[in-house]
This record gives structure tokens, C-alpha cells and sequence, in this order.
């Protein structure tokens, strides 16, 4: 079972990178966005914690409508039938996504950065501290999108509003975003432990939700 | 042996089927038949535990069927493709594979590769596939998943003379061994000693 799981990880990889296309897409729109604020606020002094709040909203919603599309593709009814008749867990295999969108997001974001900051204006120097916490908070976003997801394509689901339901858990990820812009204090503090308090315990329920949901609606 | 009884199901205020009474015993093949909308993929999504009926028992070995049972002991082949288009052939065979814990060798994954897709290049991406060659990857699950029991929705949709032949041997084999089969279909199967139940 162990070596089947393996051999599972190994093509979810490959379907992963096969994915990218769209990733890079989504990070070429970020950069033309990210040049649309810098030309159309060139007269400004703009603080750099708005500037990375920028960037954090834009990165956000590409988490989600990465997600969104993944699971679109992924968890079709056939597919999802197969899933649930399969040995291993559908919660696993949900797992196994969710961790392979976020290495997908954040190894392309890593890649992008340097012309992001670059394109803002803002030092390089803050090229790790960005990368750090953003993977630090990518991990939760990713899991709470999945619940989203899985709610937003139920076919049948006769209120696809109650994704919103979803909507309050990314809020303590917001509150983090917000008290991490202030770079300066850049240290690990009780917000950061309180933050990965919080992805853990994403991490164990998100699953089971997203797991949930997919049975319920979607077949 | 699946047994059910007085089964009924709706959608809503729609009452799709209901008291239907039968019951299925290793080594027999039950085909439901009946016109569109009568309810035979809702039946057999019942059987699967994917949809909670409205009132009645479906058992398998005397025990009321739950995800546990289902994924133990049922192999699914629907009318919907799920394979990825953007992986090979080759490369779907060996995730559905990987998926429902299929630990053969390669020789005989290979062998059974041959039997169904002779004809074709394993490299090719699924979405350069016709419907017909789609269809036989699901069958492809059929030769190599072990599960007691087969449930299939519309098996010979789309497929030429000659996989439909094979795929017919296939079926008359798992019956030989004992296993048991339930199948929605619109053709008559060449199978001998099915037992039809006509949805009205």
C-alpha cells in the first residue's frame, strides 16, 4: 500500500507540473498588475507595508482561484467515484493536492519574486522575509481554499452561496497578513506561533471538511 | 450476495423508483434494464452507497452496505470517463492502478495493456483518444482490480464488435469465478443465465 501511495504522489507530481501552465499565468497577471499599481502610483511616496498589502491581496486570490481550478479538474464526479472507491482515504488524497498546490505556488512565486519587488520598488532585501512568511501562510490559505472549492463545484449543492460560510476561517490569516507587513520586527513571536497553531489545525480538519463536502454534493 | 429490499429513492419531491426487491448471489450477473430516467444509474449509485435511499435495506453478505464495504468489496465502471487528459495512457493506467492498490507485476499489467489497447500507442495523451479507446481504460480496471464485486454502468456504450466480444469473455470468466455482477445496460449481453430486472 505504502509503494501504491508512492507511486500516487509520483503522478500527482507530474500532473501538478503539468499545471503550472496556469500558475504562470496567474503570477504574468500578478506582474502586470504589480506594473499597472507602480506606473499608475509613480507620483506617490507609497509606505511599503501597503505595497506588500497589495501583494498579499493579489496572491490570495490567486491561491483560491488556483484551488478552485484544481479541484474543478480533479474532482469531477467520475474522478471523485473512483476516489471514494479507492483503499486509500479520500482525505488523503486530498491531502496530497492541497501540499502539491502550495510547493506548485510557492516554488513559481520564489521564481517570480525578484521582478515582483523589482516592478513595486521594494528592496530585495526583503526578498526572504516576503518568501518566508508568505509560505508560512500560503499552507493555511490553500487548506481553507479547498473547503471553498469543494462547497463552489457541488452539482448539487442548490446553495453554492454557503462557500461563503467558508469565508470567516481566512480571516486570523488577514489578521496575520496585516501584523506582518510591519517588517521591522521580524522575528519569531507569538503571532507566528499562534499562526501555525492555526495551519495545524487546518491541516487536520480541512481535510476531513473538504473530504465531507465532496461526498455529500458532489456525487 | 446483495440483497435489496423495498428500495425507494427520491430526489426531492421526485420519487425516482420504488419497493424494488431483488437479491444477486456469487456467480450471477443481473442486468437492469428500462428507458431513460427510470432510475437504473440511481440504483446502482444506491448499491454504491453514494446516495442514501429513501426507504429500505441494501445488504452485501447480510450486512448493510456502508464506504467500508463499498471500497472493499465493489469496483465501479460508469459512463463518465475519469481519466486525466493530460497524462498518458500509459501514465493513467498506472495512477487508476496505483489508486485502487493494484500490486501486479509490469508483465502482467502489460499483458493486459495488450489485450485491450493492441492497437495502440501508450504514449499517446488521453484527450487524443477516441471515445471508444477512452472507454477501454476504464475497462482496463476490470482485468486487474481483484474486488468480489463488479457494478457497471452502461459497459459497451460506444465500443466496436470486437472489444465488446472481449469484454463479454471477461464477464462470463468472473462469473465462472464466483464473482457477481450488476449491470445497467440498453443491449442484450451474450452472456448466458443473466437475470434481467426491468425498471418501470
Amino acid at each position: 500500500m505504502i509503494k501504491n501511495f508512492f507511486k500516487l504522489f509520483k503522478q500527482e507530481f507530474s500532473l501538478m507540473i503539468r499545471a503550472s501552465t496556469h500558475t504562470i499565468v496567474l503570477y504574468s497577471l500578478l506582474l502586470i498588475a504589480s506594473s499597472m499599481f507602480s506606473i499608475a502610483l509613480r507620483h506617490i511616496f507609497i509606505d511599503v507595508e501597503i505595497i506588500i498589502a497589495f501583494l498579499w491581496i493579489l496572491i490570495f486570490f490567486i491561491s483560491v482561484i488556483k484551488v478552485e481550478k484544481v479541484y474543478a479538474s480533479d474532482f469531477t464526479e467520475a474522478k471523485l467515484q473512483q476516489y471514494i472507491l479507492s483503499p486509500f482515504a479520500l482525505e488523503i488524497i486530498i491531502f496530497v493536492k492541497n501540499v502539491l498546490i502550495y510547493f506548485n505556488l510557492m516554488i513559481l512565486f520564489f521564481v517570480f519574486s525578484p521582478f515582483i519587488l523589482i516592478i513595486l520598488g521594494i528592496q530585495i532585501s526583503y526578498l526572504f522575509p516576503i518568501n518566508f512568511l508568505l509560505a508560512l501562510s500560503l499552507l493555511s490559505i490553500v487548506f481553507i481554499s479547498s473547503i471553498t472549492a469543494s462547497i463552489t463545484i457541488s452539482k448539487n449543492n442548490k446553495l453554492s452561496i454557503t462557500s461563503v460560510l467558508t469565508l470567516p476561517l481566512f480571516i486570523p490569516i488577514l489578521i496575520f497578513s496585516m501584523l506582518i507587513t510591519d517588517f521591522n520586527d521580524f522575528q519569531l513571536d507569538k503571532v507566528y506561533l499562534f499562526f501555525i497553531a492555526y495551519f495545524l489545525l487546518n491541516l487536520a480538519f480541512s481535510p476531513l471538511l473538504t473530504s465531507f463536502a465532496l461526498k455529500k454534493l458532489s456525487v | 450476495m446483495i440483497e435489496i429490499k423495498n428500495l425507494s429513492f427520491a430526489r426531492g419531491n421526485n420519487l425516482i423508483f420504488q419497493n424494488i426487491t431483488f437479491m444477486l448471489e456469487q456467480g450471477e450477473i443481473m442486468v437492469l434494464k428500462g428507458p431513460n430516467g427510470q432510475g437504473k444509474t440511481t440504483l446502482l449509485y444506491n448499491v454504491l452507497n453514494f446516495l442514501e435511499p429513501l426507504e429500505g435495506e441494501i445488504l452485501y453478505e447480510g450486512k448493510s452496505i456502508d464506504s467500508y464495504i463499498a471500497s472493499k468489496f465493489f469496483l465501479y465502471i460508469g459512463e463518465e470517463n475519469f481519466a486525466y487528459d493530460d497524462l498518458s495512457l500509459n501514465d493513467n493506467i498506472r495512477y487508476w492502478l496505483a489508486l485502487h492498490n493494484v500490486s501486479l507485476s509490469d508483465d502482467i499489467i502489460d499483458k493486459s495493456i495488450n489485450f485491450l489497447f493492441s492497437e495502440l500507442n501508450l504514449d499517446n495523451k488521453f484527450y487524443q483518444l477516441s471515445y471508444g479507446q477512452k472507454k477501454k481504460l476504464q475497462l482496463i480496471l476490470l482485468m486487474l482490480v481483484n474486488k468480489p464485486v463488479w457494478i457497471l454502468d452502461d459497459p459497451f456504450n460506444g465500443l466496436d464488435q470486437v472489444t465488446i466480444n472481449k469484454i463479454t469473455s471477461l464477464l462470463t470468466k468472473k462469473v465462472e469465478n464466483n464473482g457477481l455482477i450488476l449491470i445497467s445496460s440498453h443491449q442484450d449481453l451474450a452472456i448466458p443465465n443473466h437475470k434481467i430486472y426491468e425498471l418501470k
